[in-house]
């Protein structure tokens, strides 16, 4: 090959591909303000983008899969745990998750964890090609057991991250697999809305806000895991 | 070396060492807080201060050293004393007084919170300052001498490209998604199209030097090598547009072009081996080639095999955002430019001290130390991913129960890191006693 035709190589591969890149970009920034529903960045939501930034989030935890893996992914977070829960867990993560690998408390004004919390459910509605992937083992589990009102309260309130059942959960708080052969539901029931009736140093946080409806729920569904 | 100006390159190539040994203490540092779970330091330097002190300072000594290269370079290849040694000492001084601030400013909790481009917004416009005064001084260097040869042409595009590239990492968007899309055109077309514009001229240079093989066979591959990095790399970006919320074409266009990137480093590979088959002279640094002909072959295995091995969406799909895309950073900065810049020290600093001869030993022993540890370190960070994959993406299990079963992977991995820093302080030391044999 002559240098003349290796240079010729060069910019034809460059060109070619830059265009590609190119109009793919246009098209890209075309759909991008609907696959991230962009109506819905109220200044609250970014606010909470910066408070993300400020705080440098993002070299502990990944965010759309991106940045240090030192903490859990949070692209979906918006969606799997509550407001409420999200909330709690800013002012006080030690107090909602006492394991030994910590999230420092960032000191956040309660203005400060509404935008952050905004922020995140926002980011939990971006389409992402179906990204993170669905667990296959939970998902194969979800389908062959019945999916009742008690057990999205379990995993919608964050129970999960320190409590087991079956396999699947936190280890911070007991396992919870056989609650229901050990416990009444009146006791089950007390410990999730006063857990320090029970213990007075328990770290596990009061749900006292939620609905009587959902604790009935919840009540029901830990008492029939025997 | 032929021009006094050459001698620029050393203040560079010091700092350069310095940084790259703060750069592994941050790195073990940061390593420690997954073995020991209870976090002494967590107030003073938690994580997440330590991962981007630890990546900055990763930028910034191997742009010194890249720094470093084109003075050392430019004078010979344009065959003429450097435009304005002044700018070049003033670069010099702004860019080291930058980064201090950046790193202090980073303990203080001062930071734009975006992973590798965490510096604020000022001093992001300091580094564009930098960066324009080291192309002025540059290109009017060139145009001085009137004299053009693709290794300058190849080298300015990428230093052009760099410079370019970052603006877009520079300003806050709204839109997550649309940040991250322009985040990438650093990151990405930095490591995968600037950095390898400037590291494939260096490299070329080196190899000329070293094996006297003719400029023209030289240039003729290296047009074909960067042909071939940016028609790969450039739409390869897409391999990044998979899960942020960009549309699904991008699973197509970045899955088929960055398949195909780990073709130009294999090319590099042959080149680099053809070129030492095909000497015309004796080779009297075997230290600089061995660390060339090595940095080509791990830079293959590290950006290369490594980075085809998760670029597949279908696997990317359960690998993104786990250990596994650590180790291949990792693997893929150390073999394609740490090599590359020791590989520039090890060829260029005995020069710039006037040495003919000079013990080698110690580099020989610093490579295969470095080389052995980073393997291990990568090992142990690609079964720490491979069990986070499998436990928490394929089981369900939460993050941190999965951590718990990564956690004598994480052990080996920091050990591993030990070994690599004390390879690293081998060079420091080195690099500063480098001695008439």
């Amino acid at each position: 090959m002559e240098k003349s035709t290796a240079k010729k190589l060069f910019w034809w591969g460059t060109i070619i591909s830059a265009v590609i890149f190119l109009g793919l970009t246009y098209d890209t920034l075309k759909q991008l303000p609907k696959r991230t529903n962009s109506t819905d960045l109220t200044p609250e939501v970014i606010a909470g983008k910066w408070v993300w930034q400020e705080k440098n989030c993002n070299d502990c935890h990944t965010i759309l899969g991106i940045g240090g893996y030192y903490a859990p992914d949070l692209t979906k977070e918006g969606k799997l745990r509550s407001a409420d829960w999200l909330k709690k867990f800013l002012k006080d993560p030690k107090a909602i998750m006492p394991e030994p690998r910590q999230m420092p408390n960032q000191h956040l004004s309660d203005k400060q964890i509404d935008e952050l919390v905004a922020f995140l459910q926002w980011v939990s509605t971006i389409h992402t090609n179906g990204w993170p992937p669905q667990p296959e083992v939970a998902q194969n589990e979800a389908i062959a057991s019945e999916s009742t009102e008690g057990k999205l309260l379990f995993s919608s309130n964050g129970c999960t991250a320190c409590h087991k059942i079956n396999g699947i959960g936190g280890n911070v708080g007991p396992d919870l697999s056989h609650i229901g052969s050990t416990k009444t539901p009146q006791w089950i029931a007390q410990q999730i809305t006063d857990p320090t009736s029970h213990y007075p140093n328990s770290l596990m946080p009061s749900f006292k806000t939620l609905a009587k409806t959902q604790l009935d729920e919840l009540v029901q569904y830990l008492s029939n895991l025997k | 070396m032929k021009y006094q100006t050459q001698k620029l390159a050393y203040p560079y190539f010091i700092l350069a060492t310095l940084l790259f040994g703060l750069q592994v203490i941050f790195g073990l540092l940061t390593g420690a807080k997954y073995v020991w779970n209870v976090d002494p330091l967590i107030h003073i330097l938690p994580f997440n201060v330590s991962r981007e002190i630890h990546l900055n300072l990763l930028v910034v000594w191997l742009l010194f050293g890249f720094m470093g290269g084109t003075y050392y370079m430019i004078p010979e290849e344009s065959e003429t004393e450097l435009y304005s040694p002044t700018l070049a000492y003033i670069q010099f001084w702004l860019f080291t007084l930058i980064g201090v601030s950046a790193i202090v400013g980073y303990l203080l909790g001062w930071t734009w919170g975006m992973p590798f481009t965490e510096q604020p917004f000022i001093i992001k416009v300091g580094i564009v300052i930098v960066a324009l005064i080291f192309l002025y001084n540059i290109l009017m260097t060139v145009i001085k001498s009137k004299k053009w040869t693709t290794i300058q042409g190849v080298l300015i595009a990428g230093l052009v490209t760099l410079a370019v590239m970052f603006l877009f990492g520079m300003f806050f968007m709204k839109n997550l998604s649309l940040q991250y899309f322009f985040w990438w055109w650093v990151i990405h077309l930095w490591v995968e199209g600037a950095w390898e514009l400037v590291a494939a001229s260096l490299m070329a240079f080196v190899m000329m030097k070293l094996t006297g093989v003719d400029r023209n066979v030289v240039e003729k591959w290296l047009y074909v090598e960067v042909g071939l990095v940016l028609f790969t790399g450039i739409t390869g970006t897409g391999h990044h547009y998979y899960w942020i919320g960009t549309p699904a074409y991008w699973l197509w266009f970045g899955a088929i072009f960055s398949a195909l990137e780990p073709l130009p480093i294999l090319f590099m590979v042959f080149d680099t081996l053809r070129m030492v088959r095909e000497k015309h002279l004796e080779i009297k640094n075997r230290l600089a080639m061995d660390w060339a002909v090595a940095g080509t072959i791990m830079h293959f295995l590290g950006a290369g095999v490594w980075g085809f091995a998760q670029t597949l969406p279908q696997i990317n799909k359960w690998t993104h955002g786990t250990q596994i895309t650590a180790a291949h950073g990792h693997f893929a900065f150390f073999g394609a430019y740490v090599m590359l810049i020791i590989t520039l020290a090890y060829f260029m600093v005995p020069q710039l001290k006037g040495l003919k001869e000079f013990n080698q030993k110690k580099g020989f022993a610093v490579l295969y130390i470095t080389i052995f540890f980073m393997l291990m370190m990568v090992l142990a960070l690609t079964v720490a991913g491979t069990i986070q994959v499998y436990f928490q993406r394929v089981l369900g299990f939460d993050y941190l129960t999965t951590q718990s079963y990564m956690h004598l992977w994480y052990a080996v991995f920091f050990v591993s890191g030990i070994g690599f820093v004390a390879g690293a302080i081998l060079y420091i030391y080195d690099f500063f006693t480098l001695k008439q044999a």
